[in-house]
């Protein structure tokens, strides 16, 4: 009765993204009333849910989150806030899932339910919620008598929480294995991967072992499973391989062939690197079209100034610095880069020191 | 569902994928490689090409932003160094030295014998691999490595370009300069130009 009821709530709250959490435990009362004197017939009675086959209430549950959302919601984020505020309080402004996961984690007294699990694909919402919700059921002050269908759970009672852990659990026998599968990894995903929360919500699926061993173990080897299947899409070659030992060669390969690549190509690269000149702006901003064209000035100037001597220990790219001040019209000819090199020579003097130069250069990188 | 995860898998990767961030790597890169090439002695090649592979790091690790541990790991790294320059370095000689003949056998041995199931080992390897997670469990140290993957792939395609543009830059100015103020620009340079 509760729970779906909470379920419900949740559910129509995180479809909104409305997760503000807020201690305004005073308010349930009056919206419990209004929640009360909700239409039947969007399936909010939890009674009426026991009677569906598990598909049918859970689009009852989504649905009226989707239709009835505009006027209920603002009743239903109080209870969400009230609901969170005894638990929940570092997770506020999150997004929905990073939320549910939090009220996951504050259900763990009831370990092992994640009633969302038990409706299944979208309801992943409303799992977690009333998850969240049966713990908010001990913490939160009893609002209620617990009588009514759809009062939220606040009213505490352990009872309670184990008889929606029944209904949970029967539903949960009559969906079938992929939602029960996608919901648990939808909790325990959400446990951890939005918050890094250190509980992890699983729910047995059918047929099972149901110890809580296992079902850590369980959620944790799917957790591993998710994140090598992304890795053998990464990994050329590895998806035709089965067996995690294979794979986790493969990636070792792989990784030690780039390091040893980019060991290789930075040898090379402090071989060239004498070569580097300011070009190298140039050479980002237009492509590599203008290779060319942009080193063959700046090695034809040397030719034409041969008697200008390298003042000091400056580097070759200075010398260039003077000789593209002064052939300026030589670096009109490219288009591309022209507003760049002049703006580099007008900031060159002759005589400017090679911090200056390097000063500039790196002022034109950020420019870019 | 897994979605989160995945879902920031994605981002990520695509990320590293994008040519605006290697073009941002690349540019910083080659502010880095100026650096390298001022501050380092140089005679010493090795040397050389051993700090254009740390400032290479360190500028991907950069890159990163810091979000996941490895690239967090690299500037720590880089971080000690500095402090301790002395000690540092020569501890790091030593692992640089140790580091290159482990690299080579990818199953290692342990002396105690532990009876690591083959599986365990793979993954201690690639802990070693990441830098900074060699202590991690399994599926924080996959989300590692698939974000670590992907930004060396991006290091690897922008030092390629880099070194490509430069041998390229190389190849025309040995076809056109055979002027004494080459080979005055070539007295600055540690290497004699190719040509």
């Amino acid at each position: 009765m509760k729970p779906i009821g909470g379920i419900e709530v949740r559910s129509m709250n995180y479809s909104h993204k409305n997760v503000d959490i807020g201690v305004q435990a005073y308010q349930l009362g009056e919206e419990f009333q209004m929640l009360m004197a909700g239409p039947p017939p969007t399936g909010n009675s939890f009674t009426a849910l026991l009677e569906l086959p598990a598909n049918q209430a859970m689009e009852l549950l989504h649905s009226p989150g989707a239709a009835d959302s505009p006027t209920e919601l603002p009743l239903k984020r109080h209870h969400n806030m009230s609901h969170r505020s005894a638990r929940n309080h570092p997770h506020d402004c999150a997004p929905a899932f990073p939320s549910n996961a939090a009220l996951n984690e504050g259900a763990t007294k009831y370990s092992g339910i994640s009633t969302a699990a038990a409706f299944g694909g979208g309801g992943q919402d409303s799992p977690e919620s009333s998850s969240s919700a049966n713990a908010m059921k001990v913490k939160s002050e009893p609002m209620d008598s617990g009588s009514s269908p759809n009062s939220l759970p606040h009213t505490s009672n352990p009872t309670v929480a184990s008889k929606n852990e029944k209904h949970t659990k029967r539903k949960e026998r009559e969906k079938g294995k992929a939602t029960n599968k996608k919901n648990k990894t939808a909790a325990n995903d959400n446990s951890k991967e939005g918050e890094r929360l250190p509980y992890v919500h699983v729910r047995a699926r059918r047929g099972q072992a149901t110890n809580s061993h296992s079902l850590a173990e369980r959620a944790r080897r799917e957790k591993i499973n998710a994140r090598m299947k992304l890795l053998q899409e990464l990994v050329p070659g590895c998806s035709k391989i089965s067996g995690t030992a294979l794979v986790l060669d493969e990636i070792i390969n792989h990784v030690h062939s780039l390091q040893r690549k980019v060991e290789f190509l930075s040898m090379r690269l402090a071989a060239v690197n004498p070569r580097i000149d300011f070009n190298l702006d140039s050479l980002f901003t237009a492509g590599n079209g203008s290779v060319l064209e942009s080193n063959f000035p700046s090695m034809v100037m040397p030719l034409m100034w041969p008697d200008i001597q390298m003042l000091g220990n400056e580097q070759e790219c200075q010398q260039q610095w003077h000789l593209g001040s002064v052939n300026q019209p030589v670096w009109t000819r490219q288009e591309g880069h022209q507003n760049l090199i002049i703006s580099e020579n007008s900031l060159l003097s002759y005589d400017s020191p090679a911090n200056s130069v390097s000063l500039h250069s790196s002022q034109q990188k950020m420019e870019i | 569902m897994e979605n989160v995860s995945q879902d920031q898998a994605k981002n990520n990767q695509i990320r590293w994928r994008s040519a605006a961030e290697q073009k941002t790597y690349s540019s910083k890169l080659v502010e880095a490689l100026r650096h390298v090439r001022r501050s380092s002695p140089p005679d010493n090649v090795s040397s050389r090409g051993r700090a254009v592979r740390e400032k290479a790091d360190k500028v991907l690790a950069i890159a990163a932003k810091g979000r996941m541990r490895w690239s967090r790991a690299i500037l720590k790294k880089r971080l000690k160094l500095r402090l301790s320059n002395h000690k540092k370095a020569k501890d790091r000689s030593k692992l640089a030295a140790a580091g290159n003949s482990r690299r080579k056998n990818l199953k290692i041995e342990v002396p105690k014998k532990k009876r690591l199931r083959p599986l365990q080992r793979r993954v201690r390897v690639l802990g070693r691999l990441v830098p900074g997670c060699r202590k991690l469990s399994l599926p924080n140290l996959l989300e590692e490595v698939t974000d670590y993957i992907a930004a060396l792939e991006m290091q690897v395609r922008a030092m390629a370009t880099l070194t490509e543009l430069l041998t390229g830059a190389n190849a025309v100015a040995g076809n056109v300069a055979e002027s004494s103020n080459r080979l005055e620009i070539s007295r600055q340079l540690e290497h004699p130009p190719q040509s």
